[in-house]
């Protein structure tokens, strides 16, 4: 993990953190247990206990060493690892590969990914109909619940989706902490702009050919979950898209450069989340006053997000994922969470408590199915 | 004709990033409002689909000379779509590509009337890699008709561009949506190499 | 004006709370009132499209579905009627098909489950070649490339 600074600023004492846990106890408890305990099943009950510490104890940390992200990206990372796992575990159960065939896709029993929202706009615009072979309600990852799921996170959340959201995320995220230092330092700043071309790209391509062209073509992250099965020249050459991307933007460029590459340079949906980080309440603030410009911050940025310019301007520009990186790097509490309307350097513990409760909420109850499913798995193995 | 359009779509913010910002002062010099700006802009579009189309007119002739011979027809276009993809993904890259648009030219045309169609021919015949890849497609459509399709599916995408012209100056973020246009011409010459590539293919399978 | 400007801050920050405190409890009636709207239809190239006739035999059931020829806003030349074969499959499928219910067969369609090797004998220009011949979890479906 990276050796980030202390946030004195931001610590509570215990008895405080305690108290500000206590909702998300409640509300998580409610959720993992549907409000009825059942301990009928063991290995069930074992499973549902330790997701609840984990998230709770994950949460009580943030608040009493006042560190965001160091916390949070745990979090985030099992949650890529149990989704992959219990995605790829249900699918060999039922298919006997990864893969899917023609006949899941003529019996749209694909399940939907928010990566696909970007692309079926304009053909739901146009033809009034959705460009995917899902199911619209019914069953695991339908249309609907994750239109829904997505819509008001980002909303909310503006790009902190990619932080505290994305079911992908967490596997760059984890690559990129895997070095001390970066071995690639200075990257041109074109490429933070990439997504954008990308979006545009898709979601033209998407339009005129009705498929979604991120990923049926590009998506790095078929590599963990579910790709087309290789029965000719054309799947073959898809295969080798998404590995090499894979292996290229989401390992090996993380692990170099210490920045979340996958994320920065490729995904579309990023490309509208930050977009719809202009509407999101929550934001990052840089407290002029307090700053000394050291930019370690900028150093520290995964995503692109911040330069000597920003800060110099006291402004965080719209790539920001609202990780916390920098507000854990900051020795002077100067970049801080915040809240749109109010003046930078007020506020402080206010924003970021409201932030965290949002984001780290909809981050626990949302991977808390995976978690679960998979510590089942792997209680199950053992016992 | 998606993927003329797409190109069309993509290439023309490389083609405006150039040349837009030196054309806009000749469009306006001289004018007297909207209706002045949106006449000019007309004759400057409807200049550049005539060049089209004569464009499209010879490369499919000349296709129907030079790959009237099945084998040729797919690899030799192949081969060409690669190199030309290859020139438009340079394109949108390089730091070093000298951005100055010839239509400087126009300063040395004495009737401002005259202007916009110099501009249209201009930019028209202003060899990219994106109109090397449309002529290449163009010489191996099947009829005159599918190729002047294909330039108008061109010329629609890449005239989007330039509509918003008049708005230029209000137009906050010029940089970064000029930056985004780049990236989207290189995209669409990695498109254009699957493209060749799959032409290429093909023909030395069938071949 | 800065007032008025923390007011609405906080007063989003706050609706954003609310947002997602109901998001999860509220998702499945969320879902299934979004369901209704109109654009939410799987598009029928993937679908197969609407049933447009059912032809029932001993243990099986032929679902022969509209020719899908939509596209962005318009039809498009090139499209595809879809079969599905719901129930117990023989072993070979034969069975003469009009897709456009003008009274007149269009193709008639072999499909060896065995090996799933399939034919189809038109009699209609407009029927090209098999697109897809696939075993399903209901039985078997195939679609037959067309032009309009």
């Amino acid at each position: 993990m990276d050796n980030v600074l202390k946030n004195p600023g931001m610590k509570k004492s215990l008895g405080k953190s305690l108290l500000y846990t206590l909702p998300m106890f409640l509300i998580t408890f409610m959720f993992m247990t549907g409000g009825r305990p059942d301990f009928s099943n063991p290995s069930s009950s074992l499973a549902i206990l330790i997701a609840f510490m984990l998230v709770n104890v994950l949460y009580f940390l943030m608040h009493y060493t006042g560190k965001t992200d160091k916390y949070r990206v745990v979090l985030f990372i099992i949650f890529a690892l149990t989704l992959s796992f219990t995605l790829i575990k249900n699918m060999v159960a039922v298919r006997n590969s990864m893969s899917f065939s023609q006949a899941d896709i003529l019996e749209c029993k694909i399940p939907f990914c928010h990566l696909v929202i970007p692309m079926m706009i304009l053909p739901a615009a146009f033809s009034k109909s959705i460009i995917f072979p899902g199911s619209i309600l019914n069953g695991f990852a339908n249309i609907s619940s994750m239109v829904v799921l997505w819509s008001v996170a980002t909303l909310v959340l503006g790009r902190g989706f990619c932080s505290w959201g994305c079911f992908y995320g967490g596997w760059d995220d984890g690559f990129s902490r895997m070095r001390k230092k970066p071995l690639v330092k200075n990257i041109n700043e074109i490429w933070k702009w990439m997504p954008f071309a990308v979006l545009l790209m898709v979601a033209l391509t998407a339009a005129l050919s009705l498929v979604p062209t991120y990923c049926a073509w590009i998506c790095p992250f078929k590599a963990v979950t579910e790709f087309e099965q290789v029965t000719s020249v054309e799947s073959a050459t898809k295969a080798g898209i998404f590995f090499s991307l894979f292996a290229g933007l989401v390992v090996v460029l993380p692990v170099m450069t210490k920045k979340r590459t996958q994320c920065s340079y490729l995904c579309p949906l990023g490309a509208v989340n930050s977009i719809s980080n202009k509407i999101t309440p929550f934001t990052i603030k840089i407290d002029k006053n307090a700053c000394n410009e050291c930019y370690k911050c900028v150093e520290v940025c995964p995503m692109f997000a911040l330069s000597k310019e920003n800060i110099k301007d006291g402004k965080v520009s719209i790539f920001c994922s609202k990780c916390g990186k920098c507000v854990d790097a900051c020795s002077k509490n100067a970049i801080h969470y915040g809240i749109k309307g109010i003046p930078a350097g007020t506020m402080k513990n206010f924003s970021r408590n409201l932030f965290l409760f949002v984001s780290f909420l909809f981050m626990a109850i949302f991977s808390a199915g995976s978690i679960i499913s998979t510590l089942q798995s792997l209680i199950k193995l053992i016992l | 004709m998606t993927d003329a359009l797409i190109l069309g779509l993509s290439s023309g913010s490389a083609c405006l990033a150039t040349c837009g910002m030196v054309m806009f002062p000749y469009l306006m010099s001289g004018s007297s409002g909207v209706r002045r700006i949106t006449i000019d802009l007309s004759v400057f579009l409807i200049t550049r689909l005539i060049a089209y189309f004569i464009l499209a007119t010879l490369a499919w002739y000349f296709g129907q000379a030079f790959f009237s011979d099945p084998l040729i027809r797919n690899i030799v276009p192949g081969i060409l779509y690669i190199v030309f993809a290859v020139m438009l993904v340079w394109y949108s890259i390089d730091k070093s590509r000298n951005p100055v648009c010839p239509a400087k030219i126009a300063k040395t045309v004495n009737n401002r009337r005259l202007v916009p169609v110099f501009l249209g021919i201009v930019n028209s015949f202003g060899f990219c890699p994106a109109l090397f890849i449309i002529l290449t497609k163009s010489a191996t459509q099947g009829t005159i008709v599918q190729s002047y399709l294909a330039f108008l599916a061109f010329f629609i995408g890449s005239s989007l561009w330039f509509l918003p012209l008049p708005l230029a100056g209000k137009i906050r973020k010029r940089e970064a949506i000029m930056t985004i246009g780049l990236l989207a011409t290189g995209l669409a010459g990695i498109i254009f190499m699957i493209k060749g590539l799959t032409n290429l293919i093909g023909g030395i399978i069938n071949g | 004006m800065k007032k008025l400007k923390i007011i609405a801050g906080l007063v989003w920050a706050f609706l954003c709370l609310v947002l997602i405190i109901i998001l999860f409890p509220g998702l499945t009636g969320f879902s299934a009132s979004l369901s209704k709207a109109p654009f939410m239809k799987i598009h029928p190239r993937y679908s197969g499209g609407e049933v447009e006739k059912q032809i029932i035999s001993e243990g099986c059931t032929l679902d022969v579905r509209e020719p899908v020829f939509k596209g962005l806003n318009s039809d498009r030349k090139n499209g595809f009627v879809q079969l599905d074969w719901r129930g117990t499959v023989p072993d070979e499928i034969r069975d003469t098909v009009d897709y456009n219910l003008d009274g007149t067969p269009d193709f008639y369609v072999l499909v060896d489950t065995k090996t799933q090797k399939t034919e189809i004998k038109p009699f209609n220009s407009k029927v090209k070649n098999v697109g897809i011949s696939t075993p399903t979890s209901y039985g078997w479906a195939v679609r037959i490339n067309l032009t309009k």
